[in-house]
């Protein structure tokens, strides 16, 4: 079965601050730079090969790139990659979960110890090269039948149950996905630093889901092939919902909007999704200034397997326009 | 015997908390939690006082303090520094000093005492130190890191500082502090030794995340074994154990 490469991205600096990296990256302005034109594909360092999945990166490695210390030219250049989780991960995974749960104190640790250990299914983004090893971006699917003994998933569930009581008609349908459906349900989790590029999303849901199609084929046992035939995601995510959501109906001003999507896939899984609800979050975050008018908001929702096709094929066009 | 927790998920305990030999800061959180993990531990022998500096919950980042004093930021409210004079014994001083690099947690690693300060520190705040601390102040940088309060934890016991310090180093800052040290980490392979971790002379409070070996290092160099209690004598055998030259 082919294996599809990976792609490697080369961006603008941007502000983000999970490391020392990144923000030597957020100090410098950015400036348009004309694209390379050579590319070398180079096979993989032995850092993520698993069960025969190799990650092939793409390596744009410029000549005379960086700009030394101190020199504000303006151009920073990063080469993404995507990995395979691994235990040294540990840190910058956890710093991106920190607030999954809003404030709710649980096994993180734990959490994150699971989403490690499955190397088959999950994709991490990390700079090539880069001593901090940082993570920007995460993405993975939990079984939640397969790790249903573990205490973070116990909580969870819990935690998602306990926002869903207020609604009526979805708390019985997420009872049962979590509970007697378990077996072919996963937990989407995707988590990334604020301004990552879109241009990396199509490849990163690509990577996930061709990760669980090939794992239906390739583990090991008849459980784990079982384990990955998803017939339902369920997503929790961040959104911004306007302060005077009522009072927007009734003016239909198109203008502003009344959900602002802090992740763009977002809007194409709601739109897509079996059912869906928001709960109020107890994190205190200053909301940026273009936002003032807007509560953040939690977002559960559930999306049938059988309409990711459909959101890959979406997700493609939504990043294109952009 | 060093205890594992956290702060509302966080494993950098240091940075929400202060421990000394005559009292212990911790942040205000969300649970009762963090607190209550203070108390059960020292509710009989020092005072655990909650508190924010500068409207901030990073009380371990942001001060630096011993048995005898506490050095507080330009940054903190008069209603704190208040609080604080009302709930700290009275033989410890609390102070609110102009230092331009407020996070004296992160700069400055102090035990009753030594310091270790950051380089760039003013003379007014080396002074201070000297004076309301009680303390011995050395600039040094901790394996050529400038915020030697950030890589060191430190008691009259012992310390840990930052994993890749060099056996010069490690031997250079032992003769100054004139205790043992080991280089090591925290929570799980975290360079930022105090952020993860305080201590004083018989217990200790680590991240959650810290491994069962990281714990054992902790407990071995501050010799908190359990088989010692607080105020015993070890003041009395240093002297005699320990060579200082004036």
């Amino acid at each position: 079965m082919p294996r599809r490469p990976r792609r490697h991205q080369r961006f603008k600096s941007w502000p983000i601050t999970f490391s020392p990296f990144g923000r030597a990256l957020a100090r410098m302005g950015s400036i348009s730079m004309p694209k390379r034109r050579s590319e070398s594909i180079e096979n993989n360092t032995p850092s993520s090969a698993s069960n025969g999945f190799i990650k092939h990166p793409l390596d744009e490695k410029p000549e005379g790139s960086e700009s030394s210390d101190g020199e504000f030219d303006g151009v920073v250049q990063a080469d993404f990659a995507f990995f395979d989780p691994k235990p040294n991960d540990f840190h910058g995974v956890k710093t991106l979960l920190q607030t999954y749960l809003d404030v709710e104190e649980w096994d993180l640790s734990g959490f994150v110890d699971l989403i490690l250990e499955q190397t088959t299914v999950g994709t991490v983004v990390k700079v090539e090269d880069d001593e901090d090893e940082g993570v920007f971006a995460l993405v993975t699917a939990l079984n939640l039948w397969r790790y249903r003994e573990q205490r973070c998933i116990i909580k969870l569930k819990d935690f998602l149950l306990v926002k869903a009581s207020q609604e009526k008609g979805i708390a019985d349908q997420l009872r049962l996905l979590l509970g007697e459906q378990a077996h072919n349900v996963g937990l989407l989790v995707s988590q990334r630093v604020v301004n990552l590029p879109p241009q990396l999303l199509p490849p990163l849901y690509d990577s996930l889901f061709n990760e669980v199609s090939w794992a239906t084929e390739d583990e090991p046992t008849e459980d784990l092939r079982n384990s990955f035939r998803f017939k339902h995601y369920v997503i929790l995510s961040k959104i911004y919902k306007h302060k005077n959501a009522e009072q927007k109906r009734k003016l239909s001003d198109d203008s502003v909007e009344e959900i602002v999507y802090v992740k763009p896939e977002d809007e194409i899984f709601h739109k897509l999704s079996l059912w869906s609800f928001c709960f109020p979050l107890r994190t205190q975050q200053p909301a940026p200034h273009e936002l003032k008018n807007y509560r953040a908001m939690g977002l559960i929702m559930a999306v049938e397997a059988d309409k990711i096709p459909s959101f890959r094929q979406e997700l493609g066009s939504l990043i294109n326009e952009t | 015997m060093a205890t594992r927790l956290q702060f509302e998920n966080s494993c950098e305990i240091g940075a929400f908390s202060k421990l000394t030999n005559a009292y212990c800061l911790t942040a205000i959180g969300g649970s009762e939690n963090f607190y209550s993990a203070f108390e059960a531990e020292l509710a009989d022998v020092i005072p655990v006082v909650k508190t924010s500096i500068g409207g901030t919950r990073l009380v371990g980042f942001l001060s630096v303090g011993n048995k005898n004093g506490l050095l507080l930021p330009h940054t903190t409210t008069d209603q704190e520094l208040q609080h604080l004079r009302n709930s700290l014994p009275d033989q410890v001083v609390v102070q609110r000093i102009e230092e331009k690099l407020s996070a004296l947690g992160n700069c400055i690693a102090c035990n009753d005492h030594v310091a270790l300060a950051h380089t760039d520190l003013d003379k007014e705040t080396e002074e201070l130190l000297a004076d309301v601390l009680g303390v011995e102040v050395f600039r040094q940088t901790v394996a050529g890191n400038v915020l030697s309060g950030s890589y060191c934890a430190l008691s009259n016991r012992g310390g840990l500082v930052h994993p890749h310090t060099s056996i010069e180093d490690l031997d250079e800052l032992s003769t100054l502090l004139q205790v043992p040290l080991v280089a090591g980490t925290v929570n799980r392979g975290s360079e930022a030794i105090a952020a993860g971790m305080v201590v004083n002379d018989w217990t200790a409070f680590c991240g959650s995340d810290t491994t069962a070996t990281e714990l054992s290092v902790i407990d071995n160099v501050f010799m908190l074994r359990g088989d010692t209690r607080p105020g015993d004598g070890f003041d009395g055998m240093r002297k005699s154990l320990l060579d200082s030259y004036k």
